[in-house]
Protein backbone atom coordinates (compact mmCIF):
# COMPACT_ATOMS: atom_id res chain seq x y z
CA UNK A 1 0.00 0.00 0.00
CA UNK A 2 1.53 3.24 -1.12
CA UNK A 3 0.52 6.46 0.27
CA UNK A 4 -0.85 8.78 -2.51
CA UNK A 5 0.26 11.95 -0.63
CA UNK A 6 3.72 12.96 -1.83
CA UNK A 7 4.79 13.97 1.50
CA UNK A 8 3.81 10.89 3.09
CA UNK A 9 5.56 8.88 -0.16
CA UNK A 10 8.10 10.04 1.15
CA UNK A 11 7.43 7.93 4.69
CA UNK A 12 10.01 5.37 5.56
CA UNK A 13 7.15 2.68 5.39
CA UNK A 14 6.33 3.43 1.33
CA UNK A 15 10.20 3.09 1.08
CA UNK A 16 11.04 -0.19 2.67
CA UNK A 17 7.60 -1.79 1.86
CA UNK A 18 8.53 -3.45 -1.29
CA UNK A 19 10.26 -6.63 -0.27
CA UNK A 20 9.07 -7.11 3.51
CA UNK A 21 6.07 -7.51 5.44
CA UNK A 22 3.33 -5.34 4.47
CA UNK A 23 3.32 -2.65 6.67
CA UNK A 24 0.33 -1.11 9.10
CA UNK A 25 -1.35 1.27 7.90
CA UNK A 26 -4.35 3.15 9.82
CA UNK A 27 -5.86 6.58 9.36
CA UNK A 28 -8.38 8.73 11.65
CA UNK A 29 -9.56 12.03 11.51
CA UNK A 30 -11.32 13.63 14.75
CA UNK A 31 -13.27 17.29 15.70
CA UNK A 32 -10.88 19.64 16.68
CA UNK A 33 -12.08 18.91 20.40
CA UNK A 34 -10.15 17.99 23.34
CA UNK A 35 -12.60 15.19 24.71
CA UNK A 36 -11.14 12.77 21.72
CA UNK A 37 -7.75 12.63 23.20
CA UNK A 38 -8.17 10.65 25.84
CA UNK A 39 -9.67 7.90 23.44
CA UNK A 40 -6.79 8.86 21.08
CA UNK A 41 -3.87 7.63 23.79
CA UNK A 42 -6.05 4.47 24.63
CA UNK A 43 -5.56 3.35 20.76
CA UNK A 44 -1.89 4.37 20.27
CA UNK A 45 -1.09 2.44 23.49
CA UNK A 46 -3.05 -0.63 21.80
CA UNK A 47 -1.75 -0.26 18.47
CA UNK A 48 1.87 0.15 19.87
CA UNK A 49 1.92 -2.28 22.34
CA UNK A 50 0.39 -5.10 20.20
CA UNK A 51 1.12 -4.31 16.67
CA UNK A 52 4.22 -2.86 16.31
CA UNK A 53 6.99 -4.72 18.40
CA UNK A 54 8.09 -1.98 20.46
CA UNK A 55 8.33 -2.51 23.94
CA UNK A 56 5.87 -1.19 26.69
CA UNK A 57 7.62 1.60 27.63
CA UNK A 58 7.64 3.14 23.34
CA UNK A 59 3.66 2.43 24.32
CA UNK A 60 3.31 4.98 26.59
CA UNK A 61 6.13 7.35 24.90
CA UNK A 62 3.69 7.14 22.00
CA UNK A 63 0.63 8.09 24.06
CA UNK A 64 2.74 11.49 25.09
CA UNK A 65 3.84 11.83 21.44
CA UNK A 66 0.66 11.59 19.72
CA UNK A 67 -1.18 13.59 22.32
CA UNK A 68 1.09 16.92 22.40
CA UNK A 69 1.43 16.87 18.19
CA UNK A 70 -2.64 16.27 18.06
CA UNK A 71 -2.98 18.77 20.88
CA UNK A 72 -1.24 21.42 18.91
CA UNK A 73 -3.37 20.88 15.69
CA UNK A 74 -6.09 21.59 17.71
CA UNK A 75 -4.93 24.46 19.27
CA UNK A 76 -3.71 26.21 16.78
CA UNK A 77 -3.67 24.85 13.33
CA UNK A 78 -7.49 23.63 13.21
CA UNK A 79 -10.49 26.39 13.43
CA UNK A 80 -13.14 25.04 16.03
CA UNK A 81 -15.61 22.78 13.66
CA UNK A 82 -12.80 21.34 11.44
CA UNK A 83 -10.44 18.18 11.51
CA UNK A 84 -7.32 16.63 12.43
CA UNK A 85 -6.06 13.63 10.64
CA UNK A 86 -3.88 11.30 11.81
CA UNK A 87 -1.79 8.45 10.10
CA UNK A 88 -0.13 5.57 12.04
CA UNK A 89 2.52 3.93 9.77
CA UNK A 90 4.34 0.79 11.18
CA UNK A 91 6.37 -2.00 9.65
CA UNK A 92 6.25 -4.08 12.72
CA UNK A 93 9.80 -4.13 14.16
CA UNK A 94 11.26 -1.40 12.72
CA UNK A 95 9.44 1.82 12.74
CA UNK A 96 6.37 3.84 13.72
CA UNK A 97 5.41 6.59 11.41
CA UNK A 98 2.84 9.29 12.41
CA UNK A 99 1.74 12.44 10.34
CA UNK A 100 -0.64 14.68 11.78
CA UNK A 101 -2.42 17.27 9.56
CA UNK A 102 -4.37 20.26 10.56
CA UNK A 103 -6.41 22.47 8.37
CA UNK A 104 -4.79 25.58 8.32
CA UNK A 105 -7.89 27.16 9.52
CA UNK A 106 -6.67 28.11 13.12
CA UNK A 107 -6.26 31.90 14.81
CA UNK A 108 -2.76 30.52 15.47
CA UNK A 109 -1.65 28.45 12.47
CA UNK A 110 2.06 28.07 11.84
CA UNK A 111 3.76 27.69 8.59
CA UNK A 112 6.41 24.55 8.74
CA UNK A 113 9.22 27.30 8.45
CA UNK A 114 7.75 28.43 11.75
CA UNK A 115 7.67 24.97 13.32
CA UNK A 116 11.61 24.33 11.77
CA UNK A 117 12.92 27.31 13.61
CA UNK A 118 10.55 27.46 16.81
CA UNK A 119 11.65 24.10 17.06
CA UNK A 120 16.05 24.70 16.87
CA UNK A 121 15.37 27.58 19.04
CA UNK A 122 13.61 25.65 21.63
CA UNK A 123 14.72 22.17 21.90
CA UNK A 124 18.09 22.54 23.51
CA UNK A 125 16.86 24.80 26.51
CA UNK A 126 17.72 23.82 29.87
CA UNK A 127 14.69 23.01 31.30
CA UNK A 128 15.35 25.12 34.54
CA UNK A 129 15.07 28.01 31.95
CA UNK A 130 11.61 27.81 30.61
CA UNK A 131 9.57 29.57 33.29
CA UNK A 132 6.47 29.39 30.88
CA UNK A 133 3.55 26.79 31.34
CA UNK A 134 3.52 25.55 27.46
CA UNK A 135 6.80 25.03 25.27
CA UNK A 136 7.43 21.29 26.49
CA UNK A 137 5.55 19.77 24.28
CA UNK A 138 7.15 19.72 20.69
CA UNK A 139 10.76 20.62 21.68
CA UNK A 140 11.33 18.39 24.90
CA UNK A 141 8.73 15.31 24.29
CA UNK A 142 8.83 15.12 20.85
CA UNK A 143 11.77 15.74 19.84
CA UNK A 144 13.86 13.71 22.08
CA UNK A 145 11.42 10.73 21.88
CA UNK A 146 11.50 10.28 17.91
CA UNK A 147 14.51 10.01 15.32
CA UNK A 148 12.79 12.04 12.65
CA UNK A 149 10.65 15.25 13.39
CA UNK A 150 9.88 17.59 10.02
CA UNK A 151 7.32 19.61 8.57
CA UNK A 152 5.82 20.45 5.86
CA UNK A 153 3.25 22.90 4.59
CA UNK A 154 0.33 20.50 2.92
CA UNK A 155 -1.58 22.00 -0.68
CA UNK A 156 -4.81 22.42 1.20
CA UNK A 157 -3.13 25.10 3.63
CA UNK A 158 -2.59 23.39 6.55
CA UNK A 159 0.49 22.22 8.34
CA UNK A 160 1.53 18.42 8.52
CA UNK A 161 3.74 17.22 11.18
CA UNK A 162 5.64 14.07 10.66
CA UNK A 163 7.11 12.04 13.01
CA UNK A 164 9.50 8.18 12.95
CA UNK A 165 10.83 6.44 16.02
CA UNK A 166 13.07 3.59 14.69
CA UNK A 167 12.94 0.67 16.57
CA UNK A 168 16.57 -0.33 15.88
CA UNK A 169 18.09 3.20 17.74
CA UNK A 170 15.22 2.80 20.20
CA UNK A 171 14.18 -0.26 22.55
CA UNK A 172 14.53 -4.42 21.88
CA UNK A 173 11.22 -5.82 21.08
CA UNK B 1 -12.63 13.04 28.06
CA UNK B 2 -9.67 12.43 31.09
CA UNK B 3 -10.80 11.57 34.50
CA UNK B 4 -9.24 12.93 37.22
CA UNK B 5 -9.75 13.32 40.99
CA UNK B 6 -7.41 15.60 43.10
CA UNK B 7 -7.21 15.04 47.08
CA UNK B 8 -5.85 17.33 49.23
CA UNK B 9 -4.55 16.05 53.20
CA UNK B 10 -3.06 17.91 55.81
CA UNK B 11 0.50 16.40 56.52
CA UNK B 12 2.62 16.91 60.02
CA UNK B 13 6.25 17.59 58.75
CA UNK B 14 8.09 17.40 62.19
CA UNK B 15 6.06 20.12 63.55
CA UNK B 16 5.92 22.09 60.20
CA UNK B 17 2.19 22.11 58.44
CA UNK B 18 1.92 20.75 54.76
CA UNK B 19 -0.25 19.48 52.64
CA UNK B 20 0.05 16.52 50.74
CA UNK B 21 -1.82 16.81 47.11
CA UNK B 22 -2.90 12.91 45.37
CA UNK B 23 -3.77 12.87 41.68
CA UNK B 24 -5.52 9.79 40.21
CA UNK B 25 -6.55 9.39 37.03
CA UNK B 26 -5.07 10.98 33.74
CA UNK B 27 -4.07 15.01 33.32
CA UNK B 28 -4.53 16.59 29.80
CA UNK B 29 -5.69 19.34 28.19
CA UNK B 30 -9.43 18.85 29.06
CA UNK B 31 -9.25 18.88 32.53
CA UNK B 32 -5.71 20.43 34.01
CA UNK B 33 -6.62 23.60 34.27
CA UNK B 34 -9.48 23.31 36.57
CA UNK B 35 -7.36 21.11 38.57
CA UNK B 36 -4.23 23.38 38.85
CA UNK B 37 -6.62 26.28 39.93
CA UNK B 38 -7.17 24.01 43.18
CA UNK B 39 -2.92 23.79 43.70
CA UNK B 40 -2.60 27.67 43.26
CA UNK B 41 -5.40 28.44 45.69
CA UNK B 42 -3.22 26.30 48.29
CA UNK B 43 0.04 28.00 47.47
CA UNK B 44 -1.91 31.15 47.95
CA UNK B 45 -3.54 30.22 50.97
CA UNK B 46 -0.44 28.41 53.05
CA UNK B 47 1.90 30.91 54.89
CA UNK B 48 4.95 28.89 53.53
CA UNK B 49 3.74 26.47 51.20
CA UNK B 50 5.30 22.75 51.49
CA UNK B 51 3.50 20.46 48.97
CA UNK B 52 3.85 16.83 48.88
CA UNK B 53 2.53 15.53 45.39
CA UNK B 54 1.86 12.13 45.62
CA UNK B 55 1.65 10.60 41.72
CA UNK B 56 0.48 7.21 42.67
CA UNK B 57 -2.78 7.09 40.79
CA UNK B 58 -1.71 9.53 38.09
CA UNK B 59 -1.93 7.23 34.99
CA UNK B 60 -0.72 10.07 32.38
CA UNK B 61 0.23 13.70 32.60
CA UNK B 62 0.54 16.37 29.55
CA UNK B 63 2.99 18.76 29.01
CA UNK B 64 1.03 21.61 30.39
CA UNK B 65 0.70 19.61 33.45
CA UNK B 66 4.47 19.51 33.15
CA UNK B 67 4.72 23.55 32.95
CA UNK B 68 2.20 23.95 36.04
CA UNK B 69 4.20 21.89 37.94
CA UNK B 70 7.40 24.20 37.45
CA UNK B 71 5.18 27.15 37.97
CA UNK B 72 4.16 25.74 41.43
CA UNK B 73 7.77 25.13 42.43
CA UNK B 74 8.81 28.78 41.76
CA UNK B 75 5.47 29.85 43.77
CA UNK B 76 6.34 27.62 46.53
CA UNK B 77 9.91 28.66 46.46
CA UNK B 78 9.07 32.14 46.67
CA UNK B 79 7.18 31.86 49.81
CA UNK B 80 9.76 30.07 51.01
CA UNK B 81 8.18 26.49 51.04
CA UNK B 82 9.07 23.28 48.81
CA UNK B 83 7.67 20.54 46.73
CA UNK B 84 7.91 17.15 46.40
CA UNK B 85 7.05 14.68 44.10
CA UNK B 86 6.51 10.94 45.49
CA UNK B 87 5.32 7.34 43.77
CA UNK B 88 5.17 8.04 40.09
CA UNK B 89 4.55 5.71 37.93
CA UNK B 90 7.22 4.28 35.15
CA UNK B 91 5.78 5.93 32.53
CA UNK B 92 5.39 9.24 34.65
CA UNK B 93 9.14 9.29 35.87
CA UNK B 94 9.94 8.79 32.01
CA UNK B 95 8.38 12.25 31.06
CA UNK B 96 9.34 13.84 34.06
CA UNK B 97 12.79 13.07 33.47
CA UNK B 98 12.72 13.85 29.49
CA UNK B 99 11.20 17.83 30.01
CA UNK B 100 13.96 17.79 33.20
CA UNK B 101 11.96 18.15 35.61
CA UNK B 102 13.96 15.25 37.72
CA UNK B 103 16.43 18.53 37.89
CA UNK B 104 13.93 20.72 39.53
CA UNK B 105 11.83 18.91 41.41
CA UNK B 106 12.63 16.07 44.22
CA UNK B 107 11.38 12.95 43.46
CA UNK B 108 10.68 9.71 46.00
CA UNK B 109 9.94 6.48 45.78
CA UNK B 110 7.54 6.71 49.42
CA UNK B 111 5.30 9.04 51.11
CA UNK B 112 8.16 8.42 54.03
CA UNK B 113 11.27 9.73 52.06
CA UNK B 114 9.07 12.33 50.51
CA UNK B 115 7.88 13.59 53.94
CA UNK B 116 11.18 13.75 55.34
CA UNK B 117 12.53 15.81 52.58
CA UNK B 118 10.00 18.49 53.19
CA UNK B 119 10.48 18.35 56.99
CA UNK B 120 14.09 19.16 56.48
CA UNK B 121 15.31 23.13 56.96
CA UNK B 122 15.63 24.63 54.20
CA UNK B 123 19.23 25.23 52.75
CA UNK B 124 20.98 28.18 53.80
CA UNK B 125 21.14 30.50 51.32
Amino acid sequence: MIPTDPFMASSVVSKTNAMTEAPIKIMITIPTNGYFLSGLRDFTMNLVRNMTGFSEQWAFRFQSVIDELVNNAIEFGSAPGQDVKITFLSQKGKSIEIFVEDTGTGSQKKTAEQMVKWVEEHRHINPMQITSIRGRGLSSIVANWTDVLEFKNSPAGGLIVHVVKYLEKGEQL
Amino acid sequence: MAEVKTTLQDIDLSGKPGKAVAFAGQLDETNVDTEAKKIYALIDEMATPNLLLDLEGLTYMNSKSIGYLTDWYSRTAAKNGKIVIARPKPNILDILKVVGITQIIPIFETIDEAKLALSAAPAAA
